[in-house]
Order: structure tokens, then sequence, then C-alpha cells
């Protein structure tokens, strides 16, 4: 557990640092790229030097810099002159939402077809499944969009081209995750709402999560085929268990356990790729915030929103494999004492 | 008649370049309540011969027998439910690595209890099926000879010593109450004195439960003292078989004898992945085999025939495959 905290903490230091340098290594004035309040005048202007500690050295500006972070005061955006962290809270849970939902459907679909397929390994099944992984990991996810965009949206219209909810539906802002923030909307038909939220969910969804999914059915496959080699199966068959026996209690755990920090490296792709599909569907999310901040050349918010994902990749990699401690029990057990 | 028949079984491996006959027309019977032992020399073959028995086999092994039958069913032809039937009654097998045969991720309890057959647990209800199950794993851990199993019932397989491991597979083997239990080298690096309990109870199994056994081992005393009857392998090829007692007063293949003799008084083992001190050489690798007999380079008796390989000779039950044999003027 001191361990992870500790790996936690440094790496977030590091990530918060390289924030820092970005106000001096974007062009432009410093004070504008770390507070994105434009000064009208020399004597507010040495006043906010005063307040954000510049005159002093680069380390005293850190320390003041990571104690605005954590008190909340993450500067203004340049642009729209609002708090960061206000446009922050509301787009990063729209990238999250689309993410878990992507994930969630790579997981439902991409394990069981692994199993499958690695259970009948070099059989039609298999090269079948096999061959319609790899083709759909290939796609780029840009391509994919557009493709789904055509043929669903334009030619078949049967799922919106953009957004998240239609904007008949005033759904006010609760938890940023639209379809939970409709079930607590009060004023709007509830029903109706949800399913054109889920409409709009579709194609952003299906994009990211065709990619991932290939990747779990792969990493699934893979790992069975390995545990289906191993003398304890052997072992059990011997014992005369069925082949369900085996499968539920020997060779499900063993496959499933070694792929977990794969699939957290899995979160880092599925995250890129939600943040490229949501500026195609024009998807409030931080994708496609960063985008606009690039347009616009808004620095705060481009060094905001970039430590803003790092952190929520570092944060879910970190939990996954501290998950895959807590369970494997084939580490030691003091080891998961301490833990 | 025989209750595990083996005859003339070969088992070829490919290896991707090539296929090497890894066994070659291999002999083996266990009869209902004897004890079977099967020696050789490290890497002649033994715990292959368990593997193609115990049925579930790496796809590039390729076996094929004249006949290879438990309890006169063909165990080649039958179909995978009866063949599972068979291994889950009749036939248990403690494999060579205990460790590796246990899955990691299971706890020591689960993967003995679910080698219960479900009809020795009792209650119709899951609790007490469940307290049926403990009771019958705790009292079949006892009888291997683990005390506390409070603590291994609930541990993994990391957690273990090789020795409980090898008695914790034992107790697996026996908790489905087998016909026929194949040990291959159960007692390999034991203390002396578990290493005889575990052979009182395998005898004594045998004697009470008219349990069948086929015994690998290295351990020619322990050999000498429980088995009824012996088979020896060398280099995937049976080369004697027969009662132990005759082998012992009068082998009739040079390699059963040099075998013998490298246990003085039987008082040493031989020691495992070493070679035989009154043999010149060692074992072959599979992907250099001598043509005919394949003891030939090293056999002190050998002539120009034995590049034939020799056929298998029967003199009452008592079977070699040599053409020069020992002691035959005594027979
Ligand atoms: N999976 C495999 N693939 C290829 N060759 C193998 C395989 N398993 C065993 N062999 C080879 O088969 C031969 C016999 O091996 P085996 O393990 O049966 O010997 P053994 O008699 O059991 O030896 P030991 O007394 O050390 O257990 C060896 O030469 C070994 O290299
Ligand atoms: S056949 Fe020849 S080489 Fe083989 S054991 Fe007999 S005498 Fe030796
Ligand atoms: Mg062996």
């Amino acid at each position: 557990m001191i361990r992870y905290t500790t790996l936690f903490v440094l790496t977030l230091l590091v990530l918060a640092a390289l924030s820092f340098s970005l106000a001096y290594l974007f062009p432009g004035d410093v004070l504008v790229n770390l507070t994105g309040i434009t000064p009208q005048n020399d004597i507010q202007r040495s006043a906010l030097i005063q307040q954000y500690r510049l005159d002093q050295p680069y380390i005293v500006q850190f320390a003041f810099y990571l104690q605005q972070l954590v008190t909340g005061n993450w500067g203004y955006s340049f642009i729209s002159g609002l708090p960061l962290r206000n446009e922050v809270a509301i787009a990063l849970p729209a990238t999250i939402e689309l993410s878990a939902y992507a994930m969630l459907i790579a997981v439902i679909v991409g394990v069981p077809l692994g199993c499958y397929a690695g259970l009948r390994s070099y059989s039609t099944a298999d090269y079948a499944i096999n061959t319609g992984s790899i083709l759909s990991y290939s796609f780029p996810v840009f391509w994919l969009a557009l493709v789904f965009i055509l043929v669903f949206s334009l030619e078949l219209g049967v799922a919106p081209l953009s957004g998240r909810v239609s904007l008949l539906f005033d759904v006010p802002h609760r938890t940023g995750f639209v379809l939970l923030d409709i079930l607590l909307a009060d004023g709007i038909n509830r029903k109706l709402a949800f399913t054109d939220a889920l409409h709009h969910l579709l194609l952003p969804t299906l994009s990211i999560a065709l990619i991932s999914t290939a990747a779990m059915i792969r990493l699934t496959r893979r790992s069975v085929i390995d545990v289906l080699n191993r003398p304890y199966i052997t072992a059990a068959r011997s014992r005369g268990l069925s082949k369900w026996q085996i499968f539920f209690r020997h060779i499900l755990r063993n496959a499933l356990l070694p792929i977990l920090p794969l699939m957290a490296m899995q979160i880092t792709t599925l995250i890129t790729n939600a943040m490229i599909v949501e500026t195609l569907f024009s998807w409030p999310g931080i994708g496609n915030w960063l985008i606009q901040a690039i347009y616009q050349r808004d620095y705060p918010a481009l060094r905001i929103g970039m430590l803003a994902v790092s952190s929520v990749v570092i944060t879910l990699t970190i939990t996954i494999d501290l998950i895959n401690r807590l369970i494997d029990p084939s580490r030691e057990k003091f080891e998961r004492a301490t833990v | 008649m025989p209750m595990l028949d083996i005859k003339n079984l070969t088992l070829e491996i490919d290896t991707g370049t090539s296929r090497v006959k890894a066994l070659d027309k291999v002999s083996l019977t266990v009869n209902s309540s004897e004890i079977r032992a099967l020696v050789g020399e490290s890497g002649s073959g033994k715990s292959l011969i368990v593997s193609a028995i115990s049925g579930s086999l790496p796809s590039n092994w390729h076996i094929t027998a004249d006949r290879m039958s438990w309890q006169g069913q063909s165990l080649l032809s039958m179909s995978s439910a009866e063949r599972r039937e068979v291994m889950r009654r009749d036939i248990a097998v403690v494999f060579q690595h205990p460790i590796s045969a246990l899955d990691p991720s299971a706890t020591l309890g689960e993967q003995l209890e679910e080698s219960i057959p479900d009809e020795f647990v009792e209650g119709s209800w899951f609790w007490q099926r469940k307290q049926s199950r403990r009771s019958t794993a705790i009292s079949t851990l006892h009888k291997v000879g683990i005390k506390q199993h409070q603590q291994y019932l609930s541990a993994y397989p990391h957690q273990i010593s090789t020795d409980i491991g090898q008695k914790f597979m034992i107790a697996m083997a026996l908790i489905s109450q087998p016909k026929l239990l194949i040990a291959d080298d159960p007692t390999r690096g034991m203390e002396t004195t578990t290493k005889t309990q575990l052979l009182k109870l395998f005898t004594r199994l045998n004697q009470t439960k008219a349990l069948a056994i086929l015994f690998v081992s290295h351990d020619l005393l322990a050999i000498a003292s429980m088995s009824h009857t012996m088979t020896v392998l060398y280099c995937g090829q049976t080369v004697e078989s027969g009662n132990m007692k005759h082998l012992r007063k009068r082998p009739l293949h040079p390699y059963t004898k040099a075998l013998l003799d490298s246990a003085p008084s039987f008082r040493n083992d031989l020691p495992p992945k070493s070679t035989l001190p009154t043999l010149p050489g060692t074992i072959p690798t599979l992907q250099h085999l001598p043509i005919g007999c394949r003891l030939g380079p090293r056999c002190p008796r050998a002539q120009r025939d034995c590049v034939i390989t020799p056929v298998v000779r029967r003199i009452h039950d008592h079977n070699y495959s040599c053409h020069f044999p020992l002691h035959m003027e005594k027979l």
C-alpha cells in the first residue's frame, strides 16, 4: 500500500511539475499562461505577479502552484474567462462515461469470444474470430467513426449525428454522467430522454469499443491457450473433471488474472480513442474541449486539461494494478496483508 | 485378465522439424491388486507412459497401440465421456511434479474436494453436502499423513513445501477410491520416515482394498520390498518385465542387471539424473537414437546382431527383449 501511494503521489507530482513548466514553455506571457487572466494595467500586473509568487524562485512558484491546484483554484480559461475547474468538471465525466461504456462492451463481448476462440484454438471458429479481431484492431478509429456516421447517421438515419442528448430535454448537470443525470432529473420525460441519450451514445461508444473489444479478444485468447497447456489442466483432466468444471474452476480465473494489468494498459488507448472520437461526434468531453483549446491557443486550458487527463489515466492504471494484487492468490500472503 | 493392458504402445512426438519415437512398442500390464514397479534411468520415458495412460495429451503427441485397454474396454476407441468416467472413478494419477499439477489460483481444499465423486457425498442440501465433502477431505488428509488440515486446506499451492504437495496429490488420487493408482515418483526427495509412512499406506491399501498400483520410482529399495512385479524401461523400450523375485534373482537383460547392480544390496537409491555406475555412457537423447537395440552402444554383451531390434521373448511370465540374454543356462 505504501509503495502504491508513493508511486501515485510521485507520478502526480511529476505531472504537476510538467504542467507548471508548460506555463514557461508555451509561447506568450508566463503570467497569462499560468492564471488565464490578462492584466489590464501595470498595477494589476504587478499585483498578480506578487499573488502568484512569480517574482520568487521557481521552487516557491511551484509550491504555490501546487497549493492552488489542491485548493481547486486551477486558473481561468483565456477565452471564456470561466474557472477551468468547472469546465473540466463538465467535460471530463463525459469522456469517462464514454470510455466506461466502451470498456464494458469490450469486456462483455471480448472476454467470452476470446475464451471461446482459445478453447477451440486453431478451429474454423477460432480463425473467424481471430480474423475479425485483427481486422477491427487495424482500423483507425477516426476512419471508423466517420464510416459509422456516414452509414448509420447519414444513410440509414438510425442514430443522431452529434451531441449527448437532444436539446429538447433540459437535463440539469449533477454527476456529469448523462444517463445518471437523466435518472436524477425532474420535470422531463425520463424514459424518452434515456432512450434518446442511448441513441446518442450508440455510435461513439461502438467506434471506440470495436477496437478495445478486438484487443480484449486477442488478450483473452492468448491467455486461455497458455493456461490450457499448463500441467494442472492435464492433471485436472486426469481426475475426470468435466469440461465445464475445468473451464470455470481452473481455466477462467487463471486466464483472466494475468490479463488484468494488460487491460489497464488498454485504458490509455481507450481514453485516447475516446478523445479522438469526441471531436467527430461533437461529444462535449475533454478531448473535444482540448481541441477547442488548441484552436484558440487557450494555454491555461491546455495545461490543466492535460494534467486532468493524465491524472485520470494514472489513477485508473494504479487502481487496477492494486486490485490485481489483492485478488491474485499466487502473490504472497504477507504481501497481500500489507496492502 | 489384466486390468490395465498395454501392448506395443508407440508414442511419437512432433518436434516441429522431425518426429521422434519417444516410446517404441512398450508393453505393460497391471493385474488387479498387484503392485507393479516401473523402473528405468531418468529420461527412459516412464513419465511419458503415465501421461499416455492419463489420456490428456498435447496435440503434437501421436499414440498408436495394438492394445490399450482398461478392464477389457479399449481406452483408445472409447468416447471422451467414457474415458473421463474411467479416469474419474477407476484410475487415479499422481504426476511427477506435484506443485505444477496444482492450480495456483485455487486453494488446496477446493481442489481436493472437487475430486470427490458425487456419489460419495452424503446429504441432500448443499450445506450438508459441503459438510460431507469437508469431512471426507480431512479424513483423507489424515490418511496420507497431513495432520494440520486446517492450515493446509485453505493454503494455495505456492505456499506449501514440495513434500506436502506430494502428499496432497496422493490424497487427491486416493479420495476417489480408485481401482488403480498410478504414482509417478511419489516419494522423491522425501525424508525417510515420511517415505516409509507413505509406502506403508500404499501396501496397506493394496492388501485391504485390493488397490492395484503402478509404482514409478527411482527408489530400488522401496520397489524391491513392496512390488510384486516389475517392468524395466530403457530409452522408450520395455527391455524386461516379470515377477519381482525372478527378476532380482536372475535378470535376463543386461540393462536390468546393470540397474540392479547399481544399487548394491539395495541400500542406495538410484540417484535421479545420474549415470549408472555399472554401465558406461549415458542414455541417448531422442534425437540421436541408436538403431536396433537402443542399449547397443552401452551394452557389454553387444554383438553385430544387436543392430536388429530384438523381439520380445517369453519364458513363463517373464518377458525380455535381447539377443544375448544372461543366465540362459540356468533356466
Ligand atoms: N513434452 C515433451 N516433448 C518432447 N520430448 C519430451 C517431452 N516430455 C518428455 N520428453 C522426452 O522424453 C524422454 C522421456 O522423458 P520422461 O519424462 O518420460 O522420463 P522419465 O523416465 O520420467 O525420467 P525421470 O525419471 O527423470 O522422471 C526424455 O528424453 C524427454 O526429453
Ligand atoms: S540386444 Fe544386444 S545390445 Fe541389446 S541388450 Fe541384448 S546384447 Fe545388449
Ligand atoms: Mg518422470
